[in-house]
């Protein structure tokens, strides 16, 4: 990890935690904000859109947090742009491309749940500048997830085609899902600081009996277990990499200069 | 070319007040005089009115050609989301994107409640029947470009979309009204990103310097050949009010001096005020490239085209699934 | 959201009415393509409200919409100027009456406040 500052084992801890959190919207907004004019029908294009701003704009905030924080000079963009792609922390879920709109639908159902569950979690956090933000993320997620089950159910009720597409992008990333609530290190600091709950292995059973429940009603298949949890956030996909040379081109141009 | 014929309007004829064109009881003639007198008197038209077939096929072809171009016109930007450099820009550029989006939906809408169905609209546009702005027929090499684009481009827009406030089809003259707020904003971003560069590091500069020397002439061109205003029939029907030199005009006395504050020269020797007739000189537009490329015939038409083509079906399966009726929730 | 919304199988418009601060009336927007009430609310949301511009929306299936233009009903022919205020021109009556009693005509009086 790429970051000095990060004094006691609370202060690593909770950058950890942020720079997790952050990466994860970051990435999610990137993949969602490419059907940007191209969505399937035009007020869905409009609305996806909204949604991807809205991550990018949680990322933005925890960003912030970060660099408050760690306090090494950087700015939030240059926590957002100038690493690596090794030093990106974001779950394995998030590698998969954005695929056909099932696929969209199938990991943004399985992140924003994961999400909600880990952002429950931290509703009471001792740290006060996240219990404010994270106050303000689950008001808009509200309408994240109120998009999202709607389409899962629309999805899986309609049969035929959409509800095949829904199943092999669910058996695709399924393995995945659950590492948005991967055991991150330092969790032992989050947990007697106050920062975090319960440990993530409490808000993943919770939200995997919210999943089994829901699919259950669909008729969709039951999450499988995570796979390599131990490189949930740590081994990225070829994807992230060409998203990176993407997302880097312009800034990477010229360096230090202001856009 | 879309059949008069086949525009049965989507809603059924009221009587709107007491305006004799939407009188059954008249015949075609007299109802298409009083119509002709209303609209060039400055009456209004609405959905719900009695057109003749000329009118209601001139707007939908003036609408219709405007909401493919705002649909065409998110490619040249989309593929800059991904590279934006900072996540401010980033942002912006997926709001602005995400407007023309919005645009494309509203000014479909209008069409679509002149008697043309949205999925009629896209196919016309994906064979190649129907035309979109010259200006999304560019590529776009550098983000200098999406500065360029916002700003310039987005402003030649406006510029004729205040114009199109008063039109006599009211459906979308409100719309226009909408979409001027919402543009005002894209301007100001494009000019920021303009403006932040040309005060960056040299090559910043010269990246704005070199994507404005490459848009200029479809610029100059956007606005259209000059017409003779007592033979446009779009003119004639007020659908919209100013002629193309006008249009061009104002953007030039604009944003010409605009350009200019910033120290960026434009590749035209000619252009310049004429202070005794306060009229902007340039030099010819090429008319020639203009009709070629507005013929699907620019340097990235057909891939675009074929780029939405590919989109279009490849998404076809949603558009069939958001039809599939739930069974009633549990 | 309020409960469950018949799908109509088909895409429809729906008009979006938005009132854009406590207190204004509201007004018509547009309209957005959808196939049920679920749906229509999340676009009339993200047409006409995604920049926060509105504080309140109401959607409205166009088919369900009650629609009075008829010109006897709104504008019928014959007098009813005694309903508005333009039917109480009073100002030779007025001038009449200042007459009479040798009285100018009053200014506005603000108070000694």
């Amino acid at each position: 990890m790429d970051f000095t500052g990060a004094g006691d084992g609370r202060e690593r801890a909770l950058a950890l935690l942020l720079l997790s959190m952050a990466d994860d919207e970051f990435v999610i907004g990137f993949s969602d904000s490419e059907w940007t004019g191209i969505g399937p029908i035009l007020e869905e294009d409009v609305a996806i859109s909204s949604l991807a701003q809205d991550e990018l704009g949680h990322a933005q905030a925890l960003y912030r947090l970060f660099v408050e924080l760690v306090g090494d000079g950087r700015d939030a963009d240059a926590v957002a742009y100038d690493r690596p792609p090794e030093g990106y922390l974001h779950a394995r879920l998030l590698d998969h491309g954005r695929g056909d709109w099932a696929a969209t639908i199938a990991r943004r159902y399985l992140y924003e749940t994961a999400d909600a569950a880990r952002l429950e979690a931290l509703a009471e956090t001792s740290f006060e500048p996240l219990r404010d933000l994270v106050a303000k993320i689950r008001r808009e997620e509200r309408y994240h997830l109120m998009h999202v089950e709607t389409w899962l159910d629309r999805l899986a009720k309609a049969g035929g085609e959409p509800r095949r597409r829904l199943t092999a992008a669910l058996e695709a990333m399924g393995p995945d899902a659950g590492t948005v609530l991967a055991l991150l290190p330092g969790e032992p600091a989050l947990l007697r600081h106050g920062i975090l709950a319960e440990p993530f292995a409490a808000i993943e059973s919770t939200w995997r009996a919210r999943i089994d429940g829901a699919f259950g009603r669909l008729g969709l298949p039951a999450l499988p277990p995570t796979r390599d949890p131990q490189t949930a956030r740590t081994r990225h996909s070829e994807t992230f990499r060409a998203l990176h040379r993407e997302f880097t081109m312009v800034r990477g141009s010229e360096v230090a200069a202001s856009w | 070319m879309t059949d008069p014929l086949a525009l049965d309007p989507v809603l059924p004829a009221r009587e709107r007040s007491q305006l004799p064109f939407n009188d059954e009881a008249l015949d075609h003639d007299e109802r298409y005089r009083h119509f002709e007198a209303h609209v060039t008197g400055g009456g209004k038209v609405e959905a719900t009115d009695w057109m003749p077939d000329e009118y209601r096929t001139q707007v939908l072809r003036f609408v219709e050609m405007h909401a493919n171009s705002e649909l065409m016109g998110v490619l040249p930007e989309r593929e800059w989301i991904m590279r934006a450099p900072t996540l401010r820009r980033k942002l912006a550029l997926t709001a602005k994107v995400q407007d023309e989006v919005g645009h494309a939906q509203l000014l479909y809408r209008v069409a679509e409640d002149l008697g043309k169905p949205r999925d009629a609209m896209i196919q016309d546009l994906l064979d190649g029947k129907t035309k979109f702005h010259n200006v999304f027929h560019y590529p776009t090499k550098s983000w200098a470009d999406i500065g360029i684009i916002a700003w310039l481009v987005d402003a030649a827009a406006i510029v004729a979309q205040q114009a199109l406030r008063d039109s006599s089809y009211a459906p979308y003259a409100r719309t226009m009204r909408k979409i001027c707020w919402e543009e005002s904003v894209h301007i100001m971003h494009g000019r920021d990103v303009v403006v932040t560069m040309v005060t960056g590091t040299p090559a910043q500069r010269a990246s704005i310097q070199e994507a404005l020397d490459r848009w200029w002439g479809p610029l100059m061109q956007m606005h259209g050949p000059r017409s003779d205003r007592s033979k446009d029939r779009d003119i004639h029907w007020k659908i919209k009010a100013k002629t193309s030199e006008e249009l061009r005009q104002e953007f030039l006395g604009i944003y010409v001096p605009r350009i200019w504050e910033l120290g960026l020269t434009l590749p035209d020797p000619n252009l310049g005020l004429d202070p005794a007739t306060g009229e902007w000189r340039y030099t010819e537009p090429d008319w020639n490239e203009l009709r070629t490329v507005v013929t699907n015939h620019g340097p990235k038409s057909e891939e675009r085209l074929q780029f939405r083509r590919d989109n279009w079906a490849a998404t076809q399966w949603v558009r069939d699934a958001i039809l599939a009726s739930p069974r009633a929730a549990a | 959201m309020a409960a469950a919304k018949t799908p109509t199988g088909v895409l429809e418009p729906w008009e979006v009415f938005r009132q854009e601060k406590d207190g204004d009336p509201m007004r018509h927007g547009g309209s957005v393509m959808a196939p049920d009430a679920t749906l229509a609310v999340h676009y009339a949301r993200e047409m006409y409200g995604r920049r926060q511009e509105s504080v309140h929306l109401w959607v409205i299936r166009r088919a369900d919409i009650h629609d009075l233009a008829d010109p006897d009903l709104l504008q019928p022919p014959l007098d009813r100027s005694f309903k508005k205020p333009g039917g109480y021109v009073m100002r030779e009556k007025l001038a009449a009456a200042r007459e009479v009693s040798g009285q100018q005509k009053p200014r506005a009086n603000k108070g000694t406040r």
